[in-house]
């Protein structure tokens, strides 16, 4: 079992930019940033019933700018609720997959962080750290919307200071990751998605992106080419 | 010779040309050339788009002291034109590919057949546009329906021969209809030629204009396909084979409307119609004909949002448009009938655009079923872009040409005063703009399946039609002044005023239109978004089918993320409940009340028991010996005299 010390909150590099304009400017993006949150929650356990009271009128999560997406592409968190069982898990890890960095990751609930009241079943990932970069966990048996509140509050004021940079560590050590993954699922694991290339877009590659799990993938993933516009009369 | 006698001369003389090449093979070339010399001829008439005088036909008869003479007016020339390029259209879609693939599939026989079809059913419409008097126009109302029964009755298909002769049924009652109001007014007027009538009309009592005003409507609504009389014509047009779907759809339902501004706008006018008032309503006749126009904007379009079938969902809008068209007439000032006979146009060329993409469709994939269909927009691009252009044609968004026409139809409504008319156009529309995104998006977006990966692009002798049509569709939205000219010289032939125009579009002192401001500000904004985008973004990146979001699923081509089956559930939930077949059953409750009379009278006939024919007899001819000398009517004590005494 990873540690909770694996979560990088800080993964950032070092470098301080000289121009004050650029910091100014930066810090600008962050806080734009963290206070338009679309959050795609992918309802898997009990946590999921305490989303209902903390988005509506009593709690009121929208005041914060944090509403629900309905698609991966335009949403920026991804909200598990509770225990991933290792079925689910596969679909938890396309639909991260499938978000737009940046990204942010939130686990509720004790059985996200090291399984709960599922911590002897066979069949749910226990920590899910080891498969997902998760920025914030949410402990609690159900947590209450105050706690989720708190949480989702916290993550704002990571990205706020530049610290919720968790998806990056996914790019980094992307081996990492689907090692944990194959060691679940098995060998032939793939998603439709390009980790790899979108690792390159993002100029994010790091040593620990490639590994011995990616030569693995590589000999069996069948790359998937966009279907191209064509007039064939 | 007038133009006139050189345009039907030379149809007619084409068709028996047709009909006696239709072997060979050349007949597909031969029938382009013909249906383009007869536009080259009716251009030659073009000075009545600009307000000519009407050229008549040398060609006349005399029948019963009157004068059946044929002749064209700007109204005339206006439908004439886009029957015709409708034909040279839909001749030029089946002379290639199409036209080899259908005489393979079927026989050489029953493309000749289809070809022999087309030039009929141009030729009577050409009659029937240029008739001169009552009769004269129902004999051409007559040759239309028998040449579109022909048409429609091409297809082998079991479902198409039910649907053409539904049609023909329905065409005879429209045809009687319209046979019986020609004898009151002949009656009434004592002449059928247009001018004497028009005077006749004028000493005629309100109830008789009722009459005649019912039996006519009655008529050329079910060639429309007014409602109630809706039913016939979604099934004969979709099931009719595609070129020829093409042709029916732009133009053949119009020649009600043709008559309808002949009869009722020109002969009786629509002030008369408006003093008829209905008896404990508050409605007149004509409130009562622009209702029958909204509700068939309504019912039909929501019909459509339930086909499953390309085809037939765009015949079904076929019905809807024409109640645009009817409501704009019926508003009855120059800026609703402006936008009514401006819709006939418009909706030609969209219907006929949309009707060769699904057409294209059918022949690369072999089928028009949307839950077969699916992601074609990468095989065919150029095919899509037409159909996106139709479809924002006949959905009325701009740029396109259908929203010129509605704009005009809505503003006029607005400003009649008619708000709940108005709130049934509206209604009407969101049903097309639903059921057209259906129509795009379940054949063209979505995924694409795993046996079309290898379909091509639609051939060029089809590509070629349909590019036309989608920049006619296009140019005539920027500068619907074109189309406007011979719409307002259209009015003045019926006896309206025209409608004030320019280039761009309509002059209103309480706000006008001008397309070519509206689109130079639409393309404006989608400059600044381009740029956006493309120049200063730039981010985009392509990715495969499989990479998409369906709740977590994995897709492959087994699990296909394509919805198409019970499109719109949420809508059907709230509105499924007035789906009630009510005309089905009403037609049903109709069709088995006929059968059960025929029934009854066939075994009436049959029965061979003498004792109760003598019986009924004799109760009969008591009834009417008693009646009649208790009644003291002159003409039965007159016929039944000796038999008394």
């Amino acid at each position: 079992m990873s540690k909770l010390g694996n979560i990088p909150v800080n993964a950032q590099d070092g470098k301080k930019r000289t121009n004050p304009l650029a910091g100014v400017f930066d810090e600008l993006v962050q806080f734009c940033q963290s206070r338009s949150m679309f959050m795609l929650h992918y309802c898997t356990g009990c946590g999921a019933i305490e989303l209902p009271p903390a988005m509506t009128s009593r709690f009121d999560m929208e005041r914060l700018g944090i509403q629900p997406m309905v698609t991966p592409r335009q949403a920026d968190i991804l909200l598990v609720t509770g225990y991933v069982s290792v079925k689910t898990l596969k679909r938890v890890i396309l639909t991260y997959e499938q978000m737009q960095s940046p990204k942010y990751v939130i686990g509720i609930c004790s059985c996200t962080v090291n399984g709960g009241m599922y911590w002897q079943s066979y069949a749910t990932a226990k920590v899910l750290n080891e498969y997902l970069p998760v920025d914030v966990y949410i402990a609690g048996c159900m947590p209450r919307p105050e706690a989720v509140i708190e949480g989702m509050r916290r993550l704002m004021r990571n990205i706020e200071d530049g610290k919720g940079n968790a998806w990056k560590d996914y790019f980094q050590r992307y081996d990492y990751y689907l090692g944990n993954q194959q060691h679940l699922f098995g060998n032939d694991w793939q998603t439709p998605t390009d980790i790899i290339g979108e690792a390159r877009h993002y100029g994010l590659e790091s040593e620990e992106t490639y590994g011995e799990h990616t030569k693995i993938l590589e000999q069996h993933q069948q790359p998937l080419e966009p279907y191209k516009m064509r007039i064939k009369l | 010779m007038t133009v006139l006698d050189d345009l039907l001369l030379f149809t007619a003389l084409a068709s028996v040309a047709i009909i006696a090449l239709r072997r060979f093979a050349s007949i597909s070339k031969f029938s382009v050339v013909v249906y383009a010399l007869a536009t080259v001829l009716l251009i030659k008439m073009s000075a009545l788009g600009y307000g000519g005088e009407p050229v008549y036909s040398s060609f006349t008869v005399n029948v019963l002291g009157q004068i059946l003479q044929w002749r064209f007016d700007a109204l005339s020339w206006f439908f004439a034109l886009i029957t015709l390029v409708s034909a040279l259209l839909a001749a030029f879609f089946m002379s290639g590919a199409w036209g080899e693939k259908y005489c393979k599939e079927h026989s050489k026989e029953a493309y000749g057949l289809l070809q022999v079809a087309l030039i009929l059913n141009v030729l009577s419409m050409l009659v029937l546009l240029a008739s001169g008097d009552l009769l004269s126009l129902f004999i051409g109302w007559e040759l239309v329906s028998w040449a579109s029964f022909m048409m429609m009755a091409l297809n082998p298909d079991k479902l198409a021969r039910k649907a053409a002769i539904k049609y023909i049924v329905y065409a005879m009652a429209g045809a009687m209809a319209f046979l019986m109001a020609i004898a009151m007014t002949y009656n009434m007027t004592g002449s059928l030629d247009y001018v004497q009538v028009m005077q006749g009309m004028a000493h005629l009592s309100n109830s008789q204009i009722a009459l005649l005003v019912s039996l006519y409507v009655m008529g050329f609504g079910i060639k429309m396909g007014v409602i109630p009389f809706h039913l016939w014509q979604a099934a004969a047009y979709a099931e009719t084979p595609g070129a020829g779907a093409v042709f029916m759809g732009a133009i053949s339902a119009r020649m009600g409307l043709y008559a309808l501004l002949v009869v009722i706008v020109q002969i009786i006018g629509l002030t008369r119609v408006a003093a008829i008032e209905i008896p404990y309503t508050f409605l007149d006749m004509q409130n009562v004909l622009a209702w029958v126009g909204a509700l068939t904007t309504i019912i039909p379009t929501y019909i459509a949002l339930k086909q499953n079938d390309a085809r037939h969902l765009l015949a079904w809008h076929g019905v809807g448009q024409g109640g645009y068209m009817l409501l704009g007439v019926m508003i009855s000032d120059s800026i609703g009938t402006a936008g009514g006979i401006m819709h006939v146009f418009n909706h030609a060329t969209y219907q006929a655009a949309l009707f060769m993409t699904v057409t294209a469709v059918i022949y690369r994939t072999g089928t028009s079923n949307f839950s077969k269909l699916g992601g074609l927009v990468t095989q065919m691009p150029l095919t899509f872009m037409v159909m996106v252009v139709s479809i924002i044609g006949l959905a009325g968004i701009p740029p396109m040409n259908g929203f010129v026409s509605k704009w005009l139809i809505y503003r006029a409504l607005l400003l009649d005063g008619q708000p709940l008319l108005f709130v049934a156009a509206v209604i009407g529309t969101l049903g097309t703009i639903l059921s057209v995104y259906k129509l795009v998006h379940n054949t063209f977006l979505g995924q694409l399946r795993l046996e079309h990966q290898e379909v091509r692009e639609a051939p060029l002798s089809m590509l070629i039609p349909m590019l036309g049509l989608a920049i006619i569709i296009f140019a005539t939205g920027v500068m619907p002044g074109v189309v406007l000219d011979w719409v307002a010289a259209a009015q003045i032939a019926v006896g309206i005023a025209p409608v004030e125009h320019n280039l761009g579009g309509i002059e209103l002192v309480q706000g006008g239109l001008d397309m070519i401001w509206v689109t130079g500000i639409m393309f404006y904004g989608f400059a600044v978004g381009a740029i956006i985008f493309y120049v200063l973004g730039g981010k985009s990146k392509h990715i495969h089918q499989y990479d998409n979001y369906a709740g977590g699923h994995f897709l492959t081509s087994k699990v296909r993320y394509h919805y198409s089956n019970h499109f719109y559930a949420g809508l059907m939930h709230m509105i499924g409940g007035w789906y009630r077949n009510v005309f089905i059953k009403l037609e049903h409750a109709l069709v088995s009340l006929v059968s059960f009379m025929s029934q009854f009278s066939e075994n009436f006939y049959r029965s061979s028991q003498p004792v109760m024919l003598v019986a009924v007899v004799v109760v009969l001819a008591l009834y009417f010996v008693l009646g009649s000398s208790g009644g003291a009517e002159v003409s039965a004590g007159v016929s039944l005299g000796g038999f008394n005494q």
